[in-house]
């Protein structure tokens, strides 16, 4: 609900910045203690504000945190060497500073790559960015990955187990290592993102907020000049043309697919932002799978219908991802791009390569394409067999209905 | 017209485990509430009360804290509102946002003495 003068997600992004502030000043070990006293704090906000909003809500939170810190620190015992610096030390960034927005953003880079730092376990890494940056709560994260709330606390639990264990620093890495870890960084962002887009939630909302925090966590990092890269504006790229789509992709409990979506919804200020992203990306020497990804999304943003679809393009696109690293699904994408040019031999090539029980719960996605091979060569019995396999493999209800759909128009033409 | 007082009782906030993004729901729909009110002018007041605070009862006057009794029925704040009749004053109410966490809405008639 839309409040004239408060941010939409005001208090969860306020949680991930002095989530991440408070860490700086604490360390990761008191987390626990650091979660409770912000919670503090939106409850005092709960109170204060019901008889109406202080004329700057996000500096009247920031202030309550501020004092709530100063608190802690009387509280917690001055044998913490970090936090006497804090209080004494003439070079070091005074407490005060430490809530200037810079000094925030500050943090919440040290805590991107915190959660990003290689040792977690990758599963580890979403759950505790979106916890500790992004200002989800365990309920939110399960329902935004399709967790159960015990899962996304085991896995919060033994995030922050390794960080102990591993004595992970709260910082961003020097420039040797820089190089490497914001590739972790791109990857948990590109998984975040994915997790949002490709999501078949009926949910849209949470579909909604896992993409835009992957954006706003890239906007984060492309801000500052010595984290920018060419992969980075890639990956935003990339994320603005997917994005640009997400509201044509869903219509009541149906999902859309490309082929039939009402282009006009595109958002086209997303698109122009996409591609001065990718502009940007061309000025550094590199060609990562973000720009091959981006370059895939672009060609579709920018056909006007379905059928003027560049598959050419595409089809060399999806080539390049899938001689730099062949996977099932690489395959699987030449073979569908190769079935619209009606490259039916080829796309059998790749059809074979593929092995259905590898893909595990995606295995009805390949069986889709395979009933599409079938159907383009009018061998509609086989279609029928291959929608039969992919109903047998569908987990998700708006995928069902899509592929009976499909199906039932089959059974039609026989 | 008259005034009437909504008096809200119901569990604590904090007791909730809300997260920030639901907590920030839960305000938006105070406000919601309150700026209808305004618009109508009919809300002549009102506060939200602190969780905590005393108790005193008993011809000894004793004192509990209530925040360490166990005390489930806790006023959590008030407005006065004016409107035709207790029908109209009910329909009011019926904005009140937390029902769907278990609150509880009172609805009394303040009293008018002739002078």
């Amino acid at each position: 609900m839309k409040i004239e003068g408060v941010v939409d997600h005001l208090f969860r992004h306020h949680q991930g910045k002095m989530i991440s502030t408070l860490t700086r000043i604490y360390g990761l070990s008191n987390l626990g203690m650091i979660e409770d006293a912000i919670q503090d704090t939106f409850i005092t906000a709960m109170i204060h504000w019901k008889n109406g909003i202080p004329e700057n809500p996000e500096g009247w939170l920031t202030a309550a945190s501020k004092n709530r810190a100063i608190d802690l620190l009387r509280k917690v015992k001055a044998d913490d060497n970090r936090i006497l610096k804090l209080d004494n030390g003439p070079s070091v960034i005074s407490l005060n500073d430490m809530f200037l927005p810079d000094q925030i953003e500050d943090s919440q880079l040290r805590m991107i790559f915190t959660a990003c730092h290689p040792k977690l376990n990758p599963k580890d890494q979403i759950a505790f960015a979106l916890k500790t940056i992004a200002g989800f709560s365990e309920k939110e994260i399960g329902a935004a990955l399709l967790l159960k709330y015990e899962t996304v606390k085991k896995r919060l639990a033994r995030a922050r187990k390794t960080i102990q264990s591993q004595e992970i620093k709260f910082d961003i890495p020097d420039k040797k290592e820089i190089g490497r870890r914001i590739q972790e960084v791109h990857q948990v962002l590109y998984l975040i993102f994915n997790e949002g887009f490709q999501s078949t939630k009926k949910d849209q909302v949470v579909n909604k907020d896992l993409c835009g925090e992957a954006m706003r966590l890239c906007t984060l990092l492309l801000k500052k000049e010595h984290l920018r890269s060419g992969e980075g504006y890639a990956l935003f790229g990339l994320f603005c043309f997917h994005a640009a789509r997400l509201d044509a992709k869903v219509q009541g409990e149906m999902i859309i697919d490309l082929k039939n979506q009402d282009r006009s919804k595109w958002e086209k200020d997303l698109i122009a932002i996409g591609h001065n992203a990718m502009y940007q990306s061309t000025k550094y020497d590199v060609m990562s799978r973000y720009h091959i990804e981006a370059a895939i999304a672009a060609e579709h943003t920018n056909a006007k219908s379905f059928e003027e679809t560049n598959w050419m393009n595409i089809l060399e696109y999806h080539l390049m991802l899938h001689n730099s690293d062949p996977t099932n699904y690489s395959a699987m994408n030449i073979s569908i791009v190769l079935i619209q040019l009606d490259r039916l031999d080829e796309a059998k090539i790749y059809l074979d390569i593929i092995d259905p029980d590898k893909l595990e719960n995606r295995a009805y996605l390949y069986f889709g394409i395979k009933a599409e091979y079938h159907t383009k060569l009018k061998d509609l019995s086989n279609a029928i067999l291959c929608y039969d396999l992919a109903l047998k493999n569908v987990t998700n209800q708006s995928e069902r209905n899509y592929i009976e759909e499909k199906r039932a128009s089959i059974e039609k033409m026989k | 017209m008259k005034d009437f007082m909504l008096i809200f009782i119901g569990e604590d906030y904090s007791e909730l485990g809300l997260s920030p993004e639901g907590m920030q729901e839960r305000m938006s729909n105070w406000w919601v509430w309150q700026s209808k009110m305004d618009k109508q002018g009919i809300c002549k007041g009102g506060n939200a009360l602190h969780p905590t605070g005393m108790r005193l009862s008993g011809s000894d006057k004793v004192a509990t804290d209530m925040a360490s009794a166990e005390l489930k029925e806790l006023v959590g704040g008030y407005y006065i509102v004016t409107a035709e009749n207790m029908e109209g004053a009910c329909k009011i109410a019926e904005d009140y946002p937390d029902y769907d966490i278990g609150g509880t809405c009172e609805v009394r008639e303040v009293m008018v003495f002739d002078r």
